[in-house]
């Protein structure tokens, strides 16, 4: 899991969640690109990141695409959040003998049907599920990440706040990781909209 | 190998094996209180070093302290990396970074890999942070003790050896250093390369550390003799600026000096990631834009023009 | 089946006898960190000591006074810890018999690095942390590594949970990744009573995260000679270790109940 490194955080706001990666893909020591994003829209609510083994990220990312337009197909609606992490948890299950080497986060607001409510999760590689009222952290900083944003975080903070709070968390951590940075992107979900910055991060 | 040194040489560590009279009471001598105590284990006795009474203290030690062998190990030694030298016609320019990890837990970013041995000479830090620190401490007090019995300044290549024949004696027991000695004598300036295998290569560029491979990279295609100072401390800058960037284990600040036939110089302290995005500011030798790809090639590509249609 | 036997103190040979061999190190767990300030310096650990998933004690100081004005925090393996405090006051001792002084914060910090490195080959398993005040009135903090290497700093968290509290102070006493205000710049020092909630927010989310961080934390405070005691007023169960009335660094020590889960 060290091999590429990389991290991912995801945080819940007032009426809305927020979930940042870096953009770092190394092999071990050499730092290979610095535009690897490893967070990806799932639907126009759910955004879902992967850190671990870079390969097994685009390939879930292909997978997951795939059953997400068989569900919407049969179902004839979007998937919901909740409905997704479970999803992931099976999916990543189905391969329990011979696991793909990435710990998921999943992070939305559920349908205005079901009141937009804000939901993270994540989950281990073999899929046992986390559903945090707080944040989640997974990668080779998740340490670090664990430290900052028991520190920062507190309930209900505005999207704008909520901004600052997980930037900071997610910048000072990856500072103190040899194998995360080398930039961050940051993607605030609300009911209305997504709004994705990129941060100025080290380079070093 | 060892048997030979241990029988030759004086301070070999295995002779404190079999040398078991003296001290009874370990750590409780003479030395120990008074004014000698501030030499340490230096004392009239010579270099004292407690050994685990094992079958095999090498393999003890790396079974506990070795990163390489076991990732796992509860010990975790901090480790230096990168750092380079080179000597052209105005000097000895020392670059180095200030990253230490453990592990891969950046353990600080502002470790000074560059040890001050006197006013003429300088020693740079990378493999095990204690051992160099250690080591080139003990080489000022025996560059200071050579000052004083010869009454005049000690020669980059005697220092330097002084320091690659005690490394030597340890060879085999676990020590990891690879430094670079620099300064300027009645030769000139002067630049050697020790490491802890006992290695002594006189030479005119060298880098060492993990970050070493991006440097040179640098180092190599800018470096000629008849730089100026400018040049050569912004060849510096930009050597240690690709290996913080690239290498996961360096980065975090940049130690510039120079060493002159007065003595050396502190240039400056530059952090690595401000580097990428604005460059060193207003220094001699600068260009002025940041030294991260992207900023030095905004716009310049063909992509970035607009079709001009006639 | 070989898998689980693999282990370096345990070797499994299909024909031959097992073998065990003594393993002299174990973690003890908790964490310790310092924080200096431009008058003062904070010292801190909880007090749990655990091995594995027990926890053996639930008070075991990890930070001891050596002197009015340098405090030694010590973490890793207990013993080799509590060890090197009695060998370091010892060595302190005899300076004070020899030189009739203390000795000064940025000596003890050298003598430290020459302790830790005669046992290069077989090393202390321990993280040290030096504080207190300086000759010239500065907080100061000095950090060390098992094996000697030393640096003076600012700030400095170590121990099992220093990954989670390091990057922490990063942020809030260095302002790393953070731009000031148009027109004002960041502090260059805090004030007393902000670095103790601070060391104390630290401790509390790190027992909420680590498993082997909790049951109390111990502070020590210590204040350079002629500063006042603003800072400390309104904090509860603070004790002066220092002889009250002498006019030279003060120290003062504090313990707050930490979750015990």
């Amino acid at each position: 899991m060290q091999i590429n490194g990389g991290s991912v955080i995801a945080m819940v706001g007032k009426n809305c969640v927020a979930i940042a990666s870096d953009l770092r893909l190394g092999n071990q020591a050499l730092t290979v690109a610095t535009n690897f994003e490893k967070v990806f829209p799932v639907t126009d609510r759910i955004y879902l990141g992967m850190a671990g083994l870079a390969t097994d990220v685009l390939t879930l990312r292909e997978r997951f695409r795939f059953r997400v337009n068989m569900y919407t197909i049969k179902e004839e609606r979007e998937i919901e959040p909740e409905t997704f992490a479970h999803l992931v948890s099976s999916t990543l299950y189905e391969r329990r003998f011979g696991p793909y080497f990435i710990e998921p986060i999943i992070a939305g607001i559920t349908s205005p049907a079901k009141g937009s409510k804000p939901f993270i999760a994540g989950a281990d590689l073999i899929g046992c599920l986390n559903f945090a009222k707080d944040f989640v952290v997974v990668g080779t900083a998740s340490d670090e990440l664990f430290g900052i944003a028991e520190g920062l975080w507190e309930p209900d903070l505005e999207p704008e706040d909520l901004f600052e709070t997980i930037s900071q968390t997610f910048l000072n951590a990856v500072d103190r990781d040899a194998f995360s940075g080398w930039g961050a992107i940051v993607h605030i979900i609300t009911p209305e909209k997504v709004i994705t910055r990129k941060l100025q991060a080290r380079m070093d | 190998m060892n048997t030979l040194v241990s029988r030759y040489a004086s301070t070999s560590a295995t002779l404190e094996l079999q040398d078991k009279d003296g001290l009874e009471d370990e750590n409780v001598s003479d030395t120990m209180w008074g004014s000698s105590a501030g030499f340490g284990n230096l004392g009239p006795g010579g270099l004292k070093f407690d050994i685990p009474a094992v079958h095999s203290p090498t393999d003890f030690l790396r079974l506990h302290t070795d990163d390489h062998a076991d990732p796992s190990c509860r010990i975790k030694i901090k480790h230096g990396t990168t750092t380079l030298a080179f000597r052209f016609k105005g000097g000895v320019i020392v670059a180095v970074d200030s990253r230490a990890t453990a592990g891969s837990y950046i353990a600080s970013g502002t470790v000074k890999k560059v040890i001050e041995i006197n006013k003429f000479l300088l020693g740079t830090m990378a493999g095990g942070a204690a051992d160099c620190q250690y080591w080139e401490t003990y080489l000022g007090i025996q560059c200071r003790l050579h000052e004083l019995r010869n009454r005049e300044r000690i020669s980059v290549a005697a220092a330097s050896k002084y320091l690659s024949n005690l490394v030597y004696s340890y060879k085999g027991m676990g020590l990891s250093m690879g430094t670079m000695i620099c300064g300027w004598d009645k030769t000139g300036p002067a630049l050697f390369y020790v490491d802890s295998d006992g290695t002594r290569l006189k030479g005119d560029v060298f880098s060492v550390g993990s970050g070493s491979t991006f440097a040179y990279g640098v180092l190599d295609q800018g470096y000629h003799w008849d730089m100026t100072d400018e040049e050569a401390q912004e060849l510096g800058r930009r050597s240690i600026y690709a290996a913080g960037h690239r290498d996961a284990y360096s980065g975090n600040t940049l130690n510039l000096y120079h060493v002159k036939e007065d003595g050396w110089r502190f240039i400056g302290n530059y952090d690595i990631s401000k580097l990428h995005y604005d460059g060193p500011g207003d220094v001699p030798g600068s260009t002025g834009k940041g030294y991260g790809y992207e900023e030095r090639t905004a716009g310049l590509s063909s992509s970035d023009f607009q079709e001009v249609v006639a | 089946m070989s898998d689980l036997m693999a282990h370096p103190y345990h070797q499994y040979h299909p024909q031959q006898p097992q073998q065990r061999q003594f393993n002299p190190y174990t973690e003890n767990g908790g964490t310790i960190l310092a924080i200096a300030g431009a008058d003062f310096s904070v010292i801190a650990g909880d007090t749990r000591q655990s091995e594995g998933y027990s926890i053996q004690t639930r008070y075991a100081p990890k930070v001891f006074k050596l002197t009015d004005k340098a405090v030694l925090a010590v973490n890793g393996f207990a013993a080799d810890g509590n060890m090197f405090v009695k060998k370091v006051k010892q060595r302190l001792e005899w300076y004070r018999h020899a030189h009739s002084k203390d000795m000064p914060l940025r000596a003890i910090a050298r003598m430290i690095q020459t302790m830790l490195y005669a046992q290069r080959f077989f090393p202390y398993y321990v993280y040290n942390i030096l504080g207190g005040i300086e000759e010239d009135g500065t907080g100061a903090v000095y950090s060390f590594d098992p094996v000697g290497s030393y640096e003076r700093e600012a700030c400095r968290a170590a121990g099992a949970a220093s990954a989670l509290v390091q990057p922490f102070l990063d942020n809030q006493i260095y302002f790393k990744n953070q731009t000031p205000a148009l027109g004002s710049a960041h502090p260059t020092h805090l004030p007393l009573r902000h670095v103790v909630e601070l060391v104390i927010d630290s401790f509390t989310g790190a027992t909420e995260r680590h498993i082997e961080v909790g049951d109390s934390l111990e502070m020590y405070i210590v204040l350079a000679r002629g500063r006042s005691l603003q800072g400390l007023e309104g904090l509860k169960d603070v004790r002066e270790l220092s002889t009250p009335g002498s006019n030279g660094e003060r120290l003062f020590v504090l313990r707050k109940p930490l979750k015990r889960d």
